[in-house]
């Protein structure tokens, strides 16, 4: 038998040599805690790491750049301000967040050679949040649009040569931003290798309608005139927003989870088009995510593109390789060398 | 504004008689094309495909133009350069490498999403029992006011394909939807083929509303065709339905009323305007929208498709605005787990208009 207080002694340490090693454990955690950011920019802003993923990117960008590409790429960039609230950042640091993602991807667009590509900046239910936060976005927009000017006119910028449009009910916005609007579009007109539409102040009904009024002012004027117009789709198709992309998107993409359109490209959209939904919000949304989503569209238009055609590959090399496999493709019956002699069983004598 | 509304429809049917009736061919999204031919086509010929691609070019090359690169000079510029023979041949080839790996994870994925719908389907059967139905969707908080569904006509040869299997589907979903207590409902098909064997599907909607309920008890449903501007209601008791209540409202949609509607009212806008009835201010956003919710019906809040992939098949733009869609990834039938779980996806989102 132990005495009570014997007990005691000998438990002390015992409990102590636990409580110490759950406390060491507990300060390495923290002290990583601490340093998470440092291990992460250790790993991955490493020169090295950087160049290497940069390149493994490259090969996978013009791998993709051969096969069928879509022509006109949309995004709806919903998560800006979830995200900046997950991260506990001001809702203009997610806002700017955004707008790096979306430099970041168009810039990938041009790359993979999709020709045109458009985004809903802001809708014109948006004038309804707080007027702090529109000011802040125009702000940042002005911003944002001086930036993309420069970079699509230094040469040494990826997105030189790119053309910037800025579509939507303009009457909306303040005559600063308008004029800026002005400039920054004849600056980049000259750009022929692509298109980035910004849909600041639109929504789909309101350039339907816009579409609609412009078609009767044209009919009454071609009836004045004595000539013959006949409305349909593709001529309404023709006055709205984005031009020569109006008639059809193949692909939009929207972040952060919501299953609608929100009044976004509806015309364009509403047949055979592939409409996209990621559950990452728009900061989130990187490369490989819309590298998949890219990849699919490819994958499925070049099964459908091979099921309307005859080619076939097998053929096709065989003819190429003349020198090592002897055989004519298409050969001539009186060609062919000599059957062997015709012998029938019944005509058979003795 | 009747008037413009009349002359829309005056106008809507002139065209027809012009050109026969709507007739541009669907061309679905490549996904679902690809996904409904999938069970006519073996797992070698997409192989093959993928291979031929190899040499075939397409995309860009199609406006003529050779394939271009940028890449950085040597004064730090970027530049465009035509790409070499062999660089597109590498590129090329890793192209089917990364088609062929993407094809067979799709495969894996596709196996996983069979099984996922046939345990779902397991799991929610309501096995004609209105009670189950009602039990079900009494667990929402909420319910969409006006329902939609796009339909499809599958190949004859198949379970469930042709004509009368659309209709099958179609009365399915009202039974399903007259259960739930949803008062509204759009059914949309492309080729309008429920519209023009409405009297059919009449029948039809009867048979199954008689399993369900049972043949002294039957709702009333009403059936509208907007486009036609016609109304027809249960068919075998006219003379006694008079006191009953309406408890579903079923509008048949077609592709004829998506941008072919809104390109004739803006023809009839263009003669009323022509003809000073109408002045070119007066065309508001909400004149155009009270029109169009006459011409075609309400925008709905839930969009069910029962197809592989997101596919609208030139569903009316004007009603799609604010709609939540919902779909299963690689599902091809007409079931009761889609529906219930499309109620249930839509209970559970959040609406902010523009905030």
């Amino acid at each position: 038998m132990i005495p009570d207080k014997l007990k005691d002694y000998l438990e002390a340490p015992f409990v102590w040599f636990i409580e110490l090693i759950f406390e060491i454990i507990v300060e390495i955690g923290l002290w990583i805690k601490w340093k998470k950011y440092l291990f992460i920019s250790l790993v991955f802003e490493n020169k090295y790491v950087v160049k290497t993923t940069e390149f493994i990117k490259d090969i996978l960008i013009y791998t993709l750049s051969v096969g069928p590409i879509p022509k006109h790429v949309s995004f709806i960039m919903d998560g800006n301000r979830r995200y900046a609230r997950s991260q506990r950042v001001s809702l203009q640091m997610g806002h700017e967040a955004g707008g790096k993602t979306l430099l970041t991807l168009v810039y990938i667009c041009k790359k993979i050679g999709v020709k045109c590509v458009s985004c809903y900046a802001f809708s014109i239910e948006n004038f309804k949040r707080p007027k702090i936060e529109v000011d802040t976005l125009m702000e940042l927009f002005a911003v944002k649009l001086d930036e993309f000017a420069a970079r699509a006119n230094d040469y040494k910028d990826p997105l030189y040569g790119s053309k910037l449009k800025i579509v939507g009910d303009s009457k909306l916005l303040s005559k600063e931003i308008r004029e800026k609007v002005k400039v920054v579009e004849s600056l980049t007109s000259k750009g022929e290798l692509f298109i980035l539409f910004v849909c600041l102040p639109y929504t789909s009904r309101n350039d339907i309608h816009r579409s609609m009024c412009k078609s009767v002012l044209k009919v009454l004027k071609t009836k004045e005139e004595n000539k013959k117009f006949t409305l349909t789709p593709t001529t309404l198709s023709q006055e709205m927003y984005l031009e020569e992309f109006s008639d059809k998107c193949d692909v939009v993409i929207r972040t952060s989870g919501h299953k609608r359109l929100s009044d976004y490209m509806l015309w364009q959209s509403h047949q055979n088009a592939t409409i996209e939904f990621s559950n990452s919000l728009w900061p989130d949304f990187a490369f490989f995510e819309m590298y998949i989503m890219l990849l699919k569209w490819s994958f499925f238009q070049n099964i459908q593109i091979q099921r309307g055609s005859l080619f076939s590959l097998k053929s096709h090399i065989r003819s190429r390789c003349k020198l090592f496999v002897n055989k004519e493709v298409n050969v001539n019956y009186f060609d062919l060398p000599e059957p062997p002699r015709a012998v029938s069983v019944t005509e058979k004598k003795g | 504004m009747s008037q413009l509304e009349e002359k829309t429809r005056s106008q809507a049917s002139r065209a027809e008689l012009a050109t026969g009736s709507s007739s541009y061919e669907h061309v679905p999204p490549p996904v679902n094309a690809t996904m409904k031919k999938a069970s006519q086509t073996s797992k070698t010929e997409l192989l093959k495909s993928i291979f031929d691609s190899m040499y075939v070019n397409d995309g860009n090359d199609q406006d003529g133009k050779k394939r271009i690169k940028e890449h950085i000079a040597s004064d730090g510029g970027y530049k465009t350069r035509e790409i070499g023979y062999f660089e597109y041949l590498f590129y090329k080839s890793l192209l089917v490498i990364l088609f062929i790996i993407y094809g067979i994870f799709r495969y894996f994925q596709f196996q996983y999403n069979s099984l996922k719908l046939k345990i779902y389907n397991i799991y929610y059967n309501p096995i004609n029992t209105p009670q189950l139905i009602r039990q079900d969707v009494t667990q929402l908080n909420k319910v969409p006011k006006r329902l939609a569904a796009i339909l499809e006509v599958k190949p004859v040869g198949d379970v469930g394909g042709g004509v009368n299997g659309l209709l099958n589907d179609g009365s399915k979903l009202i039974c399903w939807t007259v259960s739930a207590g949803i008062k509204h409902l759009t059914l949309y098909d492309y080729d309008g083929l429920l519209q023009k064997n409405v009297q059919q599907f009449r029948e039809d909607i009867h048979i199954k509303l008689v399993k369900y309920y049972g043949p002294s008890n039957l709702p009333k449903f009403a059936i509208r065709i907007p486009h036609a501007n016609k109304v027809y209601y249960n068919e075998m008791d006219e003379n006694d339905s008079e006191d009953k209540k309406v408890v579903i409202e079923i509008s048949l949609l077609s592709n004829r009323d998506g941008r072919e509607t809104i390109v004739d009212l803006t023809k009839t806008m263009a003669e009323l305007c022509g003809n000073d009835e109408l002045k070119i201010s007066d065309i508001t956003m909400d004149l155009v929208d009270s029109e169009l919710t006459q011409l075609v019906g309400n925008e709905p809040d839930l969009l069910l498709y029962f197809g592989p992939a997101l596919d609208l098949q030139g569903y009316p733009p004007w009603h799609i605005r604010l709609t939540e869609f919902y779909w299963e990834p690689d599902n091809s039938a007409v079931t009761y787990s889609v529906f219930i779980r499309g109620l249930r996806n839509y209970a559970g989102a959040k609406m902010n208009v523009g905030k």
